[in-house]
């Protein structure tokens, strides 16, 4: 694959830092990878376009920033993830993202009435795969496809939290949201998540997956 | 709990599964103190946000310790967790967008506009 080509001339030239900024090949080299997070963060093509912008601006400003212990890619990813935590936080500004339908699904086919799971439909084990599941494509686009199901705004703040990484009081600010309501909606997102991982993936067999 | 309308699956885990008579009274102490599974789950996700009390971690590990189903569930949210952090560089992997060459020189543009 022309991509895994491509992260390891990335990897070449960490041995060689101070190469000076190049920014033209910051993009050539990296530019549809960071564009595809972005996309996918954002959904639309146009302010992907401008996130991909002003990370390679942002990175052109800071070049004495990125040190030897990061690989190229690593470090425009980081500064990618600010871009993309700046766009939520104008956006907070601007829109709901109190989900009040999603707030109101209880789960209730998973638990007994007195609060036990019921057991048959319990979480399975995903021992041993779920180590390897980590090194193939096919995971990650469920992974992907599993995101994708979520109601628009949980999908949002659960990526906020656990692919940018931002703190939890830190997205209740940005996104003007008490710190409960994020709290169930993580709650719902995991939930969630972790059910149709196991029905799409661990619950597969491996030729029955996509 | 087991009862007869929610048996337990042949692949029942959990160190106490409650099949003895004395199993049977550690599993009816144990779900006297300690949440219920509903409960459970909601607090381990609030545990992925800030420390629970330690009277509250030592009631989840007493739980467990018959609940196969809320152990598992507790190490495949710190597996979500790990996943979700890994696939920033991962997401390249997963489509086949491109910038357009319009988007690519415009941007290439901007680039060169800032270093003079």
């Amino acid at each position: 694959m022309t991509f895994m080509g491509k992260s390891a001339q990335g990897a070449q030239y960490t041995s060689t830092p101070g190469a000076g900024s190049d920014p033209k090949r910051w993009l050539d080299e990296h530019g549809d990878f960071l564009y595809r997070y972005a996309l996918m963060r954002v959904r639309k093509p146009e302010v992907a376009e401008d996130v991909v912008q002003e990370t390679l601006l942002a990175a052109l400003r800071s070049h004495g920033a990125f040190g030897r212990q990061s690989s190229e890619r690593t470090w425009l990813c980081g500064i990618l993830k600010n871009k993309i935590v700046d766009y939520f936080r104008k956006l907070g500004r601007e829109a709901s993202f109190t989900d009040l339908q999603f707030l109101a699904d209880e789960y209730p086919e998973k638990f007994v009435a007195e609060g036990w799971w019921v057991h048959v439909k319990g979480p399975k084990e995903w021992q041993p795969e779920a180590e390897s599941a980590l090194q193939r494509d096919e995971f990650w686009q469920t992974m992907r496809d599993c995101l994708g199901k979520l109601p628009q705004r949980v999908a949002d703040v659960f990526m906020l939290r656990e692919m940018e990484e931002v703190g939890g009081k830190e997205i209740c600010r940005m996104l003007a949201i008490s710190e409960n309501n994020l709290w169930v909606m993580l709650h719902r997102a995991r939930m969630a998540l972790r059910e149709c991982l196991e029905i799409n993936w661990f619950d597969r067999k491996p030729e029955g997956r996509p | 709990m087991a009862t007869d309308d929610n048996p337990r699956p042949p692949d029942d885990t959990s160190l106490i599964p409650g099949k003895t008579w004395l199993g049977k009274k550690v599993m009816l102490f144990i779900s006297y103190h300690t949440p219920r599974c509903r409960e459970v789950v909601r607090i381990l996700s609030q545990g992925m946000e800030h420390e629970l009390p330690l009277s509250m971690r030592m009631k989840l590990w007493l739980h467990n310790l018959m609940c196969c189903w809320c152990q598992r569930y507790m190490k495949q949210l710190q597996y979500l967790r790990k996943t979700a952090h890994a696939f920033p560089k991962k997401v390249g992997e997963t489509s086949n967008e491109v910038l357009s060459p319009e988007a690519r020189s415009r941007i290439e543009q901007a680039l060169r506009r800032d270093i003079k």
